[in-house]
């Protein structure tokens, strides 16, 4: 089996996309606090923000190739004609599309990390730097959840 | 680099983005037709929805800090905006879900 196949099979996908989702979020809960106290450096803030940016494209790539080629064909047909069909039609509907916002609203909030603490000051902004960073992160969180639900049905779906 | 129109205008997109997201997955869920093109495009409805997220907030960063250069914005209306924009979808996208399972509409 070479390093492809590897990285292609379903539990390694799934928990590439948890594990670069986790990283991005613990890195907008750390530059949540950077803004928030005003320390670090801004080279510090870009590193913090470009990295937690970079986690949740992976996650997008991962848990995205995951749901394409896997989850329509093997876990959906469980869950549907499991006990909580509803788990699919609004849980990971819900998620899948929610996550669309996360990216972009990251992005904004890595150039705000470019700024020096004397430009967020200046332009008013580091209540609403703290209000993006943290709602990226408990959007992250709050996927993350669905995403434990989503999985916890499959199980059920397949033990009845 | 203009720091504070790179906000701006990247925030807007995000928000053009965002708003793109909740029409594009309301309408495709109510017209089969839609999602049909959709999945036509890439194989499936997501990975469409998802690369048009990705180019609609690529190519509307760059047209708008383009067009803004040498201007000043209102930066803090931008970032309240999106924040308010991506929580009303974030809501709006489940309980659309939420009705579509239920069958209220």
């Amino acid at each position: 089996m070479d390093i492809i196949s590897i990285l292609q099979s379903k539990p390694i996908l799934i928990g590439l996309h948890l594990g670069f989702a986790i990283v991005g979020i613990d890195l907008y809960f750390w530059l949540l606090g950077k803004f928030k106290d005003r320390i670090g450096s801004v080279k510090n803030r870009v590193v913090l923000a470009g990295m937690g940016t970079l986690a949740f494209i992976a996650s997008w790539i991962t848990g995205g190739y995951y749901y394409v080629v896997y989850y329509g064909s093997l876990v959906k047909p469980v869950i549907k004609g499991g006990v909580a069909p509803w788990v699919h039609n609004i849980v990971m509907e819900a998620k899948e599309h929610i996550f669309l916002f996360v990216v972009p609203m990251a992005v904004v909030v890595f150039f705000i990390a470019c700024m020096s603490d004397e430009e967020i000051d200046r332009s008013g902004i580091r209540t609403l730097a703290i209000w993006l960073t943290g709602t990226v992160a408990v959007l992250g969180l709050l996927i993350g959840a669905m995403g434990f639900v989503i999985s916890a049905t499959a199980r059920w779906g397949v033990i009845n | 680099m203009n720091k504070i129109n790179l906000i701006i205008s990247s925030a807007y997109a995000a928000i053009i983005s965002s708003i793109f997201v909740v029409g594009i997955t309301i309408c495709a869920e109510l017209s089969p037709a839609l999602k049909e093109w959709l999945k036509s495009i890439s194989g499936h409805h997501w990975t469409t929805k998802s690369i048009f997220t990705a180019l609609i907030f690529v190519v509307i960063s760059c047209v708008l800090y383009l067009l803004r250069k040498n201007t000043t914005g209102n930066i803090k209306r931008s970032l309240a905006l999106l924040l308010v924009i991506v929580l009303v979808g974030s809501i709006a996208i489940t309980a659309f879900y939420t009705g579509h399972h239920f069958k209220v509409w």
